[in-house]
């Protein structure tokens, strides 16, 4: 549970349970797919998902023309309260008492059971799960495994005192009893109400989708069948709904197809009700930016591969749906006020968007709702001075860093890391290993110290500019040097790039304004002729994604091309001649390696790194468990949530832990702030390197 | 694609046992109903329409009887066979057809081998066509694939939790044409592919 301004309760077995299920669900799911491009099935589904998109209003008429010509009434709800009005409505009319449901995250949203139970009318879930959750008088934690908080002790206490008996902590007859009183209740019902999954416009048929039956039971066995489904779930075809069939339970649960798939057209026994909710739908399907929120298909694979939704819990990570998609669904649903809460957990690490079946951007629209939300709602005060006042202007930022410098012997310790803090922070481990500045920034450093090397060239291969990113300018020069270093060796003429800021911290904190303002200073300085060298993935993602979108001008189209981080520069152009200059006397180390989230799920450039660190260490990487989980750092997340963050690089310290290797090498400056002094404040003796640092000792090791 | 279609279906959990002909098949639900000490089933309306399981099974009712909720074994026949995915199909006409197939707590499923088919793309057609009636009350499409399944309690895969929790697979070697709604066959999906070629 959260609690108010203090720190979030973080549940030890929730979060074991959660981890547990991500990793197994990741394994059943990479089986599922094996033979399948999934890239090429996703950009199908998407490109499907926005073709009834464009078309929805059509589609939704022809539904309702061929619906009726089946006998079925077709009924169009503006909100969540007019739904709910309506299926009230149809229920007086047939006399329902009783309503059996099988899962609709629509009726959570539109507070479905709580709005008949006061006008006397009950609503029982029948999918196992929400049963569960509704006996405990709680709210679904999952879109696909609602009961996913609780354990069996959980549902057998809850099983005791809805029969009146003690009943045993043993799964298969706790399924049992759920079965014996779920039916009782099906048989009692006079309405059924269920969910789609799709509806299809050529047959006015639904396509529902479930692993228990339960929506063969509630659509079949009561006399009244309600369909209550959001507009966006409409298709064209049959053959459409079935590729949805393809992607949706193999993404979400890494099964091949669920037990049940019923496709039903028009009532059966007695009157069929299909209600049609639109709650905001149409404002979206209006936004140009945001409409591809309503290509999501309630898969969850997001929160089953989401970091955070793993370590809190849908409980916390949720209005009515959860993790990063839940934000963007509330922002529209329920309001920018309920959205910020969520918005504000998101990582932005991007991982959620390589598992997403119809490619939703979800992370860079969660940066595009954090700017809503700033200019709608206001921000904290602390925010806008650090992202407006100091990082969007460049004397400023100069100024402020050059003053902590200054104080260096005073906060700093020997080896390099903070030593006072204000107190608050010293409850995190994280925290207690902060770097001081370093003593001289990379600028200054290569400036004094580094014309000796390039004099040793022979042969120029032309000129580099190495932008160094805030951390390495300010905390972390020595990556700097190596990485020119190493650039020198191989030919080239290094001319260090500006010492500013890219822009991305205030554009990912939604201040678009100053990210636009800091990124034209920085531009104005680059030499965008030849290539851009960069040490850090964000500040490359700034620079290649981000930029051009927030400045049009062609200069900024050039830098996007001439960019690459080290990594990627240096395996595209010189792998053989690096193989040549790395000295043959180098030692064998063992190394893993993490993915820094930018790095992988952005640029796409994890790969050519572990190439380069294996060839530099001569030894294969040893992995890692799930190498690609973000460590907590994520920029100013780490402020906001100082526990998560501190949980996350908990389990990513653990995993590095039992790899036994003496190196861990990654590409992301913040990410090396992050697990170096996790490493440090656990007394983990191992050494984080950076792989321009890595590559540098290889060719300058004596042996 | 036969054995593809086995695999897939025990892997969701279904058995398959192979049966040459009709005798065969009702030898074995017999054996099966004797074997498993079954006094309460019922029969879909379809196939209580033909024989030999009109005279076999006279006795069998094609739903639950009053004031029963329960039964022990259910007798349908499937339209189709997928080997992708190891489901079956069935073209529900009514309710009830769809509730011998939901209710009981086992499940018996014959289906003919030559009604196997390589995947749901090759009956979308099929299914499309059969959504589209409106002569019939309530067109219906179900696709079953092994039994009633939930991971709702701490992710640990139990079975039969509304459905069936055994699903029987009876396929029928030597019969063509017998069970299942007359539609296209594995021979004329095959003719097809040739053609396309």
């Amino acid at each position: 549970m959260r609690k108010k301004g203090g720190r979030r309760k973080i549940n030890p077995s929730l979060k074991a349970v959660l981890q547990n299920f991500s990793r197994s669900y990741l394994g059943k799911r990479r089986n599922v797919l094996q033979g399948y491009d999934f890239e090429a099935l996703r950009t199908e589904l998407a490109e499907l998902k926005d073709r009834a998109l464009d078309q929805n209003e059509r589609l939704l008429a022809r539904f309702e023309e061929k619906a009726r010509a089946h006998g079925s009434h077709v009924l169009r709800a503006r909100d969540g309260a007019e739904a709910n009005r309506l299926i009230l409505n149809i229920c007086r009319n047939h006399g329902v008492q009783k309503v059996v449901k099988s899962k609709s995250m629509v009726s959570e949203e539109t507070g479905l059971n709580d709005f008949l139970a006061e006008h006397g009318i009950t609503a029982r879930e029948t999918d196992l799960g929400e049963w569960i959750v509704q006996l405990g008088a709680e709210r679904p934690t999952h879109m696909v495994m609602p009961a996913i908080h609780l354990t069996r002790h959980d549902v057998a206490v809850l099983f005791s005192e809805k029969t009146g008996q003690k009943v045993p902590e043993e799964i298969p007859a706790l399924v049992r009893i759920a079965r014996r009183e779920m039916r009782k209740e099906v048989f009692a019902a006079e309405a059924g109400l269920t969910g789609a999954n799709a509806l299809i416009a050529e047959s006015g048929a639904i396509m529902v989708v479930t692993n228990e039956g339960n929506g063969r039971l509630v659509s079949t066995i009561p006399s009244v069948h309600i369909v209550l489904a959001s507009i966006e779930k409409i298709l064209p075809r049959v053959e459409d709904a079935l590729l949805l069939l393809k992607l949706l339970p193999r993404n979400a649960t890494g099964q091949t197809i669920t037990s049940y798939v019923s496709f039903i057209a028009g009532p059966h026994k007695g009157p069929q009700y299909i209600v049609l909710l639109d709650n905001h739908r149409s404002e979206l399907l209006a936004d140009p930016q945001f409409r591809e929120i309503l290509r999501c298909i309630k898969c969850s694979a997001c929160l089953n591969v989401c970091p955070v939704y793993q370590i809190i819990g849908g409980d916390e990570f949720s209005h009515v749906y959860m993790g990063g998609i839940g934000a963007l669904l509330t922002a529209w649903i329920h309001g920018l006020k309920q959205a910020k809460r969520l918005a504000k957990v998101c990582l932005r690490c991007h991982r959620c968007e390589e598992y997403c079946p119809t490619k939703i951007r979800i992370a860079d629209l969660i940066t595009a709702l954090a700017e809503r939300i700033n200019t709608e709602t206001g921000t904290l005060l602390w925010k806008r001075f650090a992202f407006d006042g100091v990082m969007a202007r460049p004397s400023v930022q100069k100024a402020a860093f050059g003053a902590a410098r200054k104080a260096r012997r005073l906060i700093g310790n020997k080896n390099g890391f903070s030593r006072s803090l204000p107190a608050w922070m010293k409850k995190y481990d994280r925290f207690r290993s902060l770097p001081a500045p370093a003593g001289k920034t990379f600028s200054t450093l290569f400036k004094t110290s580094f014309v000796s090397d390039v004099s040793e060239n022979k042969e120029k291969k032309g000129s580099v500019s190495l932008f160094s990113g805030c951390l390495v300018e300010h905390f972390y020069p020595e990556i700097g040097m190596a990485a020119a270093r190493v650039l020198a060796k191989l030919g080239y003429a290094v001319k260090p790039g500006p010492a500013l800021c890219c822009g991305f911290p205030p554009s990912n904190a939604g201040f678009k304004k100053a990210s636009g303002k800091a990124f034209a200073k920085l531009l104005e300085k680059t030499d965008v002729q030849g290539p851009v060298v960069t040490l850090c993935p964000t500040c490359t993602t700034m620079l290649a994604k981000k930029g051009p979108e927030v400045n049009d001008s062609a200069r900024a189209k050039e830098l996007a091309k001439q960019v690459k981080t080290f990594s990627q520069f240096i395996f595209e152009n010189e792998l053989e001649s690096l193989s040549a200059l790395m000295s043959a006397r180098r030692r064998t180390r063992t190394v893993t390696y993490h993915d820094s989230c930018h790095h992988k799920n952005i640029l796409k450039a994890s790969g050519a790194s572990r190439k380069l660190v294996e060839k530099a260490l001569k030894s294969p990487i040893l992995e890692m468990e799930e190498p690609d989980k973000c460590c907590g750092f994520a920029g100013s997340f780490s402020l906001d949530n100082p526990d998560i963050s501190e949980a996350l690089l908990a389990d990513k310290l653990a995993t590095i832990k039992k790899t036994g290797a003496e190196i861990i090498a990654l590409d992301c400056p913040g990410c090396l702030l992050q697990i170096r002094g996790g490493c440090r404040s656990r007394g983990l003796d191992k050494r984080v390197a950076h792989t321009a640092e890595i590559i540098e000792d290889a060719i300058c090791q004596k042996g | 694609m036969i054995e593809r279609f086995i695999e897939k279906a025990k892997l969701a959990g279904a058995e398959v046992e192979r049966t040459a002909g009709l005798d065969h098949a009702l030898c074995a639900v017999k054996n099966f109903f004797k074997k498993n000490n079954i006094r309460n089933a019922i029969i879909s309306p379809e196939l209580k329409r033909r024989d030999p399981f009109q005279h076999e099974f006279f006795d069998l009712e094609t739903g639950l009887s009053t004031g029963s909720l329960w039964v022990e074994a259910g007798l349908v026949a499937a339209d189709y066979g997928i080997a992708e995915t190891g489901s079956v199909v069935h073209f529900d006409r009514t309710d009830e057809e769809k509730n011998v197939w939901t209710l009981p707590d086992i499940c018996i499923c014959l289906l003919e081998r030559t009604r196997i088919v390589p995947g749901l793309e090759n009956i979308s057609a099929e299914i499309s066509g059969h959504l589209s009636q409106t002569e019939i009350p309530s067109p219906q499409v179900s696709l079953i694939t092994g039994p009633s399944r939930t991971s709702d309690i701490e992710s640990q895969l139990t079975i039969g939790v509304h459905g069936p929790s055994k699903l029987v697979i009876l396929l029928l070697d030597e019969t063509e044409g017998y069970v299942g709604r007359r539609g296209k066959t594995a021979k004329d999906f095959e003719a097809e592919t040739n053609k396309h070629e």
